[in-house]
């Protein structure tokens, strides 16, 4: 490859990192290359200012992660779906953590959209096709209200779901939490609004 | 904040990891989280890599938030019909400017393994994972016999790279100049090393 700026320094950054943990933790990757064996599966937004694992401070092997744009989990989407359904089926996963974020692009072009002078047309691209039951929900809400909202309707989805619903019954105590992250401080927050086994 | 269920001990700590983090990079850099929040993200790079725990991006290249613009999900994948990716491809390019797509396999990927036994075997696609992996149980279909399974891991990187190529939103974008570039990579989950296949495609080649 021909050198690019872009690119050869997450290179170059990797090849160190990668040094770095061998000498500290040596065998690591050995071992990690073994299997998986995540508790959390985080589905969050794509934002790149919100990396679940650096913000969290978790290594390799810790988080099992879906990220998309407004940290969506739409119940025809077979892509997220079929994240959960690994997740919790295959990998052993038992907690979901749906996080929203302040500041985020997506819920702003929303409120936006939902908000402004004329009512939103048809969805004509994917994205607008993606954003679709997002926009519909901010109505008469606040740019700061639709993220907490989304995360709301988003545990609600993942509730429903048949992987969830399908674990619940069969007695396995998945818990699905809505968290925020708020960009301006760093910090993440629980909802409360946690649904489990006996709880939903 | 309290919430209505006692916090798993899991949880506890990923909420203190966050609480500690963020302390030591207001010391580091007082306005790091501010400017980081009035400022709109610029990421350079989208990841769409694997939603495998082993594979945390940023943590990997050891980027700061705010350089990589990410989508995660079973096996790497990237195929037009799918909304949730193609919508991620979208944004990163339309409103973000970003400039370099990176697909990101990685060696032992339970979901190219699943494809690649499942494509040995034959079987329709039911739930929601199944049709997910059923393009790249097709693709095991016709290639599994004849390739190792970490060679059909490199295969999948270079089939997501063709498709990211053939989309709408690529063909666009250098229709009108811009010049993304898309990169297949695989992150060898034995030494942590990523390692770049020579499969970029840009405006211009």
């Amino acid at each position: 490859m021909a050198f690019d700026p872009i690119l050869e320094p997450v290179l170059e950054r990797n090849a160190q990192w990668a040094e770095d943990v061998e000498k500290a933790v040596p065998g690591f990757f050995t071992e990690s290359a073994k299997g998986q064996h995540p508790k959390v599966l985080w589905i969050g937004c794509a934002d790149s200012r919100v990396p679940e694992s650096v913000l969290t401070a978790s290594k390799p092997g810790e988080i099992f992660v879906h990220r998309n744009v407004a940290n969506q989990f739409h119940p025809e989407d077979d892509n997220a779906q079929a994240v959960l359904a690994y997740a919790v089926n295959d990998v052993g996963v038992t907690h979901i953590v749906l996080t929203g974020h302040t500041n985020c692009g997506g819920a702003a072009a929303c409120h936006a959209a939902a908000n402004g002078p004329t009512p939103p047309g048809p969805p004509k691209t994917p994205l607008d096709r993606w954003l679709a039951p997002m926009i519909a929900l901010a109505k008469g809400l606040t740019a700061a209200e639709l993220v907490v909202e989304n995360v709301r309707v988003q545990v609600q989805n993942l509730a429903k779901s048949e992987t969830i619903t399908a674990a619940w019954a069969s007695g396995k105590d998945v818990q699905v939490h809505g968290w925020i992250y708020e960009l301006e401080s760093g910090r993440l927050r629980d909802l409360g609004i946690t649904r489990t086994k006996n709880h939903h | 904040m309290a919430s209505s269920t006692p916090l798993d001990q899991t949880l506890q700590q990923i909420f203190e990891r966050n609480d500690q983090w963020a302390r030591e990079i207001e010391t580091a850099i007082p306005d790091f989280f501010p400017n980081s929040a009035n400022e709109q993200q610029r990421p350079k790079v989208l990841w769409i890599g694997c939603s495998d725990s082993r594979v945390p991006e940023s943590v990997v290249t050891a980027s700061k938030p705010g350089e990589i613009f990410v989508h995660r999900n079973i096996a790497n994948q990237f195929r037009s019909e799918d909304l949730d990716a193609q919508a991620a491809l979208q944004f990163a390019i339309g409103t973000l400017g970003v400039t370099h797509i990176v697909v990101a396999g990685h060696t032992r990927c339970g979901g190219t393994l699943t494809a690649y036994l499942k494509g040995l075997n034959g079987r329709s696609p039911e739930t929601p994972l199944d049709r997910w992996l059923a393009p790249l149980v097709e693709l095991a279909r016709e290639k599994a016999t004849s390739l190792e399974v970490e060679e059909f891991t490199e295969l999948n990187v270079r089939v997501q790279v063709d498709h990211l190529v053939e989309s709408e939103t690529i063909k666009a974008a250098w229709a009108s100049g811009t010049n993304v570039q898309v990169h297949g990579w695989i992150y060898d989950l034995e030494t942590g090393r990523l390692r770049d296949l020579g499969i970029t495609h840009t405006k211009d080649r």
